[in-house]
């Protein structure tokens, strides 16, 4: 019989990695690169839609808040696949202020608020990443700050059209 | 960074449409607003404009910045007690609009025919 080499279950697969220059606009870089590293690992177009958006607001909060919109810092851009997950991370050097500017997300977006003058029109980056990807987390290790967008490239999450 | 965003707009039956393409982000502030001020007031008609049409069937791209903007168009519309409808938005960013809750506000066409022709008809 023969065997057919496989990949180690488990092992993750780094498929991309690449740095952008911190610089209004770079994120549609971002969402380009990574949209066609994923594009043949079975994503529906929905869902390749959903990342799309995740990877772009991420790396705009990265070039904005994160690094300051210097663009001499460049926010670190990584696609790796780990079984049926694909795993993007987008890391800038905003350290803990940036950390607490995600962790603290002090109030969700409402839109009524926002019509009514109660919140500003503003704020709806973060909201948009966790309702667009299958799990959102975030670390910070001393100045570095990253952030973790996972999809999986099969199935859907409840309620989710594909 | 110069914005790749458009606006054109005209007076149909019944409302202002203004029709958008390119990217609808924070560099389409100045135009997406001035786009509205032109639709409402930019016209001699005898009747006030009491619905405005937005017409996304040629954009490509719309970010949470560009949907502060889309909020901001509405607030003020609302204020001045105008109705605001959309049309040629994607699958995708009209599921942006229901995440959002947009489109508990703004009424989704498939596209501008569809838009106009509900906005013309027949009262039922």
């Amino acid at each position: 019989m023969t065997q057919v080499a496989r990949p180690a279950p488990g092992k993750p697969r780094r498929l991309d990695a690449f740095t952008l220059a911190s610089e209004p606009g770079n994120e549609r870089l971002a969402l380009a690169r990574v949209a066609g590293t994923v594009k043949d690992l079975g994503l529906s177009e929905a869902r390749l839609e959903r990342l799309k958006t995740a990877v772009a607001e991420a790396t705009m909060n990265a070039i904005e808040h994160g690094n300051g919109n210097r663009a001499e810092i460049p926010v670190e851009v990584e696609v790796t696949l780990d079984g049926d997950e694909i795993i993007v991370t987008i890391s800038d050097q905003g350290g803990e202020a940036d950390a607490a500017q995600n962790a603290g997300d002090p109030e969700e977006p409402d839109l009524l608020k926002k019509l009514d003058g109660a919140q500003t029109p503003r704020g709806w980056g973060l909201f948009l990443i966790r309702n667009m990807v299958d799990a959102m987390n975030v670390t910070t290790d001393g100045q570095r700050h990253t952030i973790w967008l996972t999809m999986r490239t099969g199935g859907a999450a409840h309620g989710e059209h594909v | 960074m110069a914005s790749t965003c458009e606006a054109t707009t005209r007076i149909v039956p019944g409302a202002a449409v203004i029709e958008l393409s390119g990217d609808v982000d924070g560099t389409a502030a100045a135009i997406l607003t001035a786009a509205y001020a032109e639709a409402v007031n930019g016209h001699d008609g005898p009747e006030p404009v009491g619905t405005v049409v937005l017409d996304f069937g040629a954009v490509d791209y719309i970010n949470s910045t560009g949907i502060a903007l889309i909020v901001s168009v509405l607030a003020r519309a609302r204020a001045e007690r105008r109705k605001v409808v959309a049309c040629g938005l994607s699958a995708h960013y009209r599921e942006i609009f229901d995440i959002t809750r947009l489109s508990d506000f703004i009424e989704l066409f498939p596209d501008l025919d569809h838009a106009v022709s509900q906005l013309t008809g027949p009262a039922a």
